[in-house]
């Protein structure tokens, strides 16, 4: 977990991509942001709470454990590794996209095709992909979903577009 | 006694309908399959077909989410035996001595023993938990709200003691959850909470967005970002199923003391399959005459865990059921599927709703049954299930989670949430911050700032009572207790031990 070359200091970016200092900063940005959120809430009294009173309560319990779990990070020293050294940037973005596809076509389009533009962009996440796989995987899991959702259960799911 | 009886057949009255019968089926195939298949788990999958349930009866519904949760366990040891893949959190252990049980070619006695010991320990189980219900929630309704909030803060500090990885972060976690929990629609005093001005959001965020999100997409997110590995299948035709005699002299005062295990640890709140699991092959390990048989097919080192995942898996329902208290993230939405048909959790559930209780109660006894009896022959099934490849599951995990969503209120933003909380998911995988604990402390946190509110009014403003009252006290104390312990050195040292017994 400490690799710290022989003889000479851990860069800062090496210390600040260590998984606790990160964490830190990140509970520490959240009770910012949710004090900062709550500025205008009433906070009432302990007999008489007001909409404030437990939110920005939390907010502070929770900046002072981010603070906390910062400075544990800082004193565990430089990561060999930071966590995101297995990073790579298509999951991370065409997984959600895939998902956002999906919200704004299946109001207008219909389930089917916002399935198909589902896995059509999520397609884009994985490794070794071969288009005519997923062009059936497609097939088959829309017509499983059709068969479970909306044949088995009859849910209210818009099926093709509304035109 | 008599009533423990009466109670019992009011519950198979109602698990014995053929509906019934049929979700618990459901329930278990379903869990059987994603225990099976690494990459998705229990909690993304309970939470994904939660919205389902809704078309149903409460009692149908909670049958086959409960299916789901102990049939994962199952599950998960098929392919930890077969493949050393864990399915489950839980399966991590059976991998051990199960998968080099069946490299020595004894993968049939391996998954029968497997079976029959959850199949004990589940019944046990039910008996334990059809037992110690009712006295329980007798307690439970003496509760006041002070009570109440006392035994929310030692079930949320406890999930977190007992839980994996660093103490301080998982409590961030909680307090992270909480916060998420009151976004919304103050209910006492009508003002909107965090949410930045948009009304879709004044009902505050579904459990369901958060659950997926963060524990199937984030997941999802993760495994494809590793690259992977190949899988090696043990076991192409398996020869005998059943364990010789010297196996089963072995394997069963295993069973017994692994389901004790797992009755105990499962009713701790942050106990459950997993902790059970674990603690269980520690014991089998030191009870052992000979313990260098264990890592290299010791069938105790199955036969315990797996009884101490099943009984762990089924008593934590008990907090939740008597008391309306989360032992685990499954149970949190547990909660959260009573809440939406309406039942409030707690101890009055039992008491109001006999046919709920009881009925849940027995149809995890059939359920056990259901899943060795569907188990042992389907294996085949599962196993060439194994071989699809990631590439493609995952499409198929992803497809399911948005339509899952969407069908919960017909509402796209929840499954914009969805896409939010993966990403959110993904970080919090990265940096080792537990969202379980989180899932415990969005689901308690409404609840918990009512109860600090009523008990505040009850008390004129003083935060004293929270002291003043026995129970409570003594609640508190015991939550202080747990911290300290963690904290000591040389607890420290041993937790971390155990953890890295798998």
């Amino acid at each position: 977990m400490t690799a710290q070359a022989q003889g000479t200091k851990a860069p800062w970016s090496r210390i600040l991509v260590q998984k606790d200092v990160l964490a830190g900063l990140f509970l520490i940005a959240v009770a910012l942001l949710g004090l900062w959120l709550s500025r205008d809430y009433q906070i009432g009294t302990a007999l008489r709470m007001g909409t404030g009173y437990v939110p920005r309560l939390l907010c502070w319990v929770l900046l002072g454990l981010g603070v906390i779990v910062l400075l544990q990070g800082l004193r565990a020293g430089a990561a060999e590794f930071g966590p995101f050294a297995e990073f790579w940037w298509r999951p991370f973005v065409f997984v959600p996209l895939s998902l956002l596809a999906f919200v704004y076509s299946i109001e207008s389009l219909g389930a089917i095709i916002a399935s198909a533009l589902l896995i059509a962009v999520g397609a884009f996440a994985g490794r070794d992909m071969r288009p005519l796989e997923v062009v059936a995987t497609a097939a088959i899991l829309i017509g499983l979903c059709w068969a479970i959702f909306i044949w088995g259960l009859g849910l209210p799911l818009s099926v093709w577009p509304e035109w | 006694m008599g009533e423990f009886f009466s109670n019992l057949a009011i519950g198979f009255g109602v698990a014995l309908t053929p509906v019934n019968l049929l979700f618990a089926l459901i329930g278990c195939l379903v869990g059987t399959l994603i225990g099976v298949l690494p990459g998705i788990g229990s909690v993304a999958t309970v939470a994904m077909l939660l919205p389902l349930t809704f078309y149903l009866e409460p009692v149908s519904g909670l049958i086959m989410l409960a299916g789901i949760f102990y049939g994962a366990q199952y599950g998960g040891s098929t392919t930890a035996i077969l493949v050393n893949l864990p399915g489950e959190t839980s399966s991590v252990v059976t991998c051990i001595d199960g998968h080099q049980m069946a490299r020595q070619g004894r993968a049939g006695p391996a998954l029968a023993t497997a079976a029959l010991a959850s199949l004990f320990a589940g019944c046990i189980a039910t008996t334990l938990i059809a037992l110690f219900s009712p006295p329980l929630a007798k307690v439970g309704q003496s509760f006041g709200s002070p009570e109440y909030f006392s035994l929310m803060v030692l079930g949320l500090i406890a999930a977190v003691v007992l839980a994996h990885g660093s103490v301080v972060k998982a409590i961030a976690m909680v307090i992270l959850g909480l916060l998420l929990g009151l976004v919304g629609t103050d209910g006492q005093t009508g003002g909107e909470r965090f949410t930045f001005g948009l009304t879709i959001l004044s009902d505050g965020i579904g459990f369901v967005p958060l659950a997926v999100g963060v524990f199937g997409v984030g997941e999802i997110i993760a495994n494809l970002m590793s690259p992977q590995q190949g899988r090696s299948i043990v076991g192409d035709r398996i020869k005998e199923l059943w364990p010789s005699r010297a196996d089963f002299r072995l394997a069963w005062p295993a069973a017994v003391r692994g389901t004790a295990v797992g009755s105990i640890l499962g009713v701790l709140p942050g106990g459950g399959a997993t902790l059970s699991s674990f603690a269980a092959y520690v014991v089998e390990k030191k009870l052992a005459r000979d313990p260098s048989r264990f890592g290299r097919g010791a069938i105790e080192g199955v036969a315990g865990p797996e009884a101490a995942n099943n009984a762990g898996a089924q008593s934590s329902f008990i907090p939740m059921l008597t008391l309306g208290i989360p032992g685990n993230a499954v149970m949190a939405l547990m909660i959260g599927a009573l809440t939406i048909h309406g039942i409030q959790p707690g101890p009055q559930v039992m008491t109001e709703r006999p046919t709920l209780f009881w009925g849940m109660v027995a149809s995890m006894w059939i359920g056990n049954l259901i899943l060795v009896i569907i188990n042992l022959p389907l294996i085949g099934i599962w196993v060439q299930l194994l071989r699809v490849p990631y590439r493609l599951l995952y499409l198929a995990i992803l497809l399911f989670s948005a339509i899952g969503v969407y069908t919960v209120n017909n509402s796209a933003f929840e499954v914009l949430l969805t896409a939010l909380f993966g990403v959110a998911g993904y970080i919090f995988l990265k940096l080792e911050m537990e969202p379980a604990p989180m899932l415990l402390g969005f689901v308690l946190g409404p609840l918990m700032e009512e109860n600090l509110r009523r008990a505040m009014r009850i008390s004129g403003g003083d935060p004293m009572i929270f002291i003043e009252r026995p129970i409570s006290l003594g609640l508190l104390i015991a939550a202080f207790i747990l911290l300290i312990l963690v904290a000591l050195p040389m607890i420290r040292a041993k937790r971390e031990e155990a953890f890295q017994e798998g």
